[in-house]
């Protein structure tokens, strides 16, 4: 068996990723439209292999697909090859106009306080007033770029440039159920009672997963989300 | 059909129910889940006659009590916790079937040094732990509480419930279990137990010298490590431009992560499937198992494989495990214990 390098075939790399799964990576930043790429890809390799064993389903994240494979059928090697001639049709496919949810998602979230221990940071940071922090970060339409880090949980952004802000030098232990971070551009609810380091500027009662729900997930990649401050 | 087998007197460090998790949930944003130590998860199922993949109980370090309910025949495997069973205190040895019955009481105080001897013991009972199926496992998702028994693990009075027994096919009699019955290895080592050389590939992220730095040096299992990933201590922080940098992307259990500070993080079953460390190698499948047994205080060591290495060693794993499930089902049907389904 040869090595397995990684290969080209336009803006898409594909490389190995241990020897259970392979990484098709689309680009290196945040960017609307490699996420829209990102998101056609992986679905297509959903319904390409779908079915087949040793088959995982994709994981998309900004800028990437990572697809765990069985190491030994069809194993890495096999799978890079499928994936470049996959990810090679997605590129000459054309843009479907719309996707995700066509109304945008609203999330009242009360800001600051016990809720929002971060905002005045975040405020101090940016030589801002609290309220004007509310403001620019309900102010826009977030996509939904994928899920990760927790069920249910989306990466929102871009936030205004005027309060992106990085991460806590030191993580809480505990961020409660519900809590609004900001980390750089990105935003997004914690699911769950966890460890975290983004800036928590608010909370919200709504429950991003609950498995009484099908799918569990309340959002999905490319959905808008909208906060709404709560007086 | 659902039978009482225990009630917990003391649950132990960490008790959860596990089976081989929820691989296909992924971009949920749900961890995997299940066994840390897959290979010995299902060599307890085996043993029983059940299918390698039913849930079992997951004991970590220092193991439960419990009290059983009945007349029943169970299968330890994974790390010695040094289980006894009272009245009598026998011992019950891993890699083997045991019997117990009704008001014994099932112990698992914890033995040894679980850096050395390994961190997780597998409780596997007659067709598997019976709990809610969520999202296609029965495995507990700690992290969302969900999954498992009500999500989280267990505590002093909980039941726990097996599916039943095997298939009558299978299973033929719990009174015909006698001393010497099944028994695992079969004519091998245990390849996971005592093991601290963790064999990887190069990861997505990888940048030359980084594999050959973490080969290089003696790494040893931080405290702080649990479920979701192995921190290891080692000779402190090596440089290397763009640590911390990653654009976040999919992980698996496995990725060996390197954040700014230098020492790696291996991830295991319940990490977050996205994540923003470099990943600067891959534990190979063959030896997730590995290092879903390491303990804090447990010493790893990193050895670089070939892809075709990596191949061969992932089939030799494989092919060890299905000659000794052949091995055991041929012994334990000679003992009367269960036939194999197509024997």
């Amino acid at each position: 068996m040869a090595g397995r390098r990684p290969v080209s075939r336009g803006a898409v790399r594909v490389l190995p990723f241990g020897d259970a799964g392979v990484l098709v990576v689309l680009g290196d930043r945040i960017d609307p439209a490699i996420s829209s790429r990102v998101h056609r890809l992986a679905a297509i390799i959903r319904g390409a292999t779908a079915g087949e064993a040793g088959w995982r389903l994709p994981i998309p994240a900004y800028a990437s697909v990572l697809v765990p494979v069985d190491p030994l059928e069809p194993g890495v090697e096999m799978a890079m090859g499928r994936l470049l001639e996959i990810a090679a049709e997605v590129e000459i496919a054309p843009v479907r106009a719309t996707e995700g949810s066509a109304a945008p998602i609203e999330i009242p979230v009360r800001y600051g306080g016990i809720d929002g221990p971060d905002l005045g940071d975040v405020a101090a940071l940016h030589d801002l007033r609290p309220a004007d922090v509310v403001e620019l970060h309900a102010s826009v339409d977030y996509r939904v770029f994928f899920l990760g880090f927790a069920p249910g949980f989306g990466y929102l952004g871009p936030v205004p440039a005027a309060i992106v802000t990085p991460r806590l030098a030191t993580p809480r232990t505990r961020v409660p159920a519900g809590s609004v971070g900001l980390a750089g551009s990105q935003t997004g609810i914690y699911p769950f009672d966890s460890p975290g380091g983004w800036r928590i500027l608010g909370r919200t009662d709504v429950r991003p997963w609950d498995l009484r729900r099908d799918p569990p997930a309340l959002l999905a990649p490319g959905d808008i989300v909208r906060f709404v401050p709560l007086r | 059909m659902t039978t009482p087998l225990f009630e917990v007197v003391e649950p132990g460090f960490l008790t959860t129910v596990q089976d081989l998790g929820r691989p296909d949930f992924a971009h949920l944003g749900v961890p995997r889940s299940g066994a840390a130590d897959t290979w010995s998860a299902a060599v307890a199922n085996v043993l029983l006659g059940n299918p390698p993949d039913a849930a079992v109980l997951e004991c970590t370090i220092v193991g439960p009590s419990l009290q059983v309910l009945g007349d029943h025949v169970v299968a330890l495997a994974g790390a010695d916790l040094g289980a006894t069973v009272d009245p009598g205190g026998r011992r019950l040895a891993p890699g083997a079937v045991h019997r117990l019955s009704a008001g014994d009481e099932l112990r698992m105080s914890g033995s040894g040094d679980p850096a050395v001897t390994g961190a997780r013991a597998y409780l596997a009972v007659p067709g598997g732990v019976d709990e809610t199926v969520v999202l296609g496992s029965r495995a507990t998702c700690l992290v969302a509480g969900f999954g498992g028994l009500d999500g989280r693990a267990l505590r002093a009075g909980d039941v726990v419930y097996a599916v039943g027994p095997p298939p009558a096919d299978r299973l033929v009699a719990v009174g015909r279990l006698a001393p010497g019955g099944p028994r695992w290895p079969i004519g091998a080592d245990d390849p996971v137990l005592g093991a601290s050389t963790v064999r990887v590939l190069a990861g997505p992220d990888t940048e030359p010298g980084d594999v050959a730095a973490l080969a290089a040096a003696d790494w040893a299992v931080s405290p702080a490590s649990d479920r979701r990933g192995l921190r290891l201590d080692g000779p402190g922080p090596r440089s290397r431009v763009g640590a911390g940098e990653r654009l976040t992307a999919g992980v698996l259990p496995g990725s060996v992560q390197l954040p700014p500070d230098g020492q790696p993080i291996v991830l295991l079953v319940d990490a977050q499937p996205t994540g923003g460390y470099p990943v600067v190698a891959v534990v190979i499948e063959a030896d997730l198992p590995v290092v879903g047994q390491l303990a804090p205080g447990a010493a790893i060591r990193f050895v670089e494989l070939s892809a075709a290495e990596a191949w061969n060693a992932n089939a030799a794993r494989r092919a060890s495990f299905e000659s000794g499930w052949r091995a055991l089902a041929e012994t334990a049907g000679r003992n009367g214990l269960w036939k194999p389904a197509d024997g």
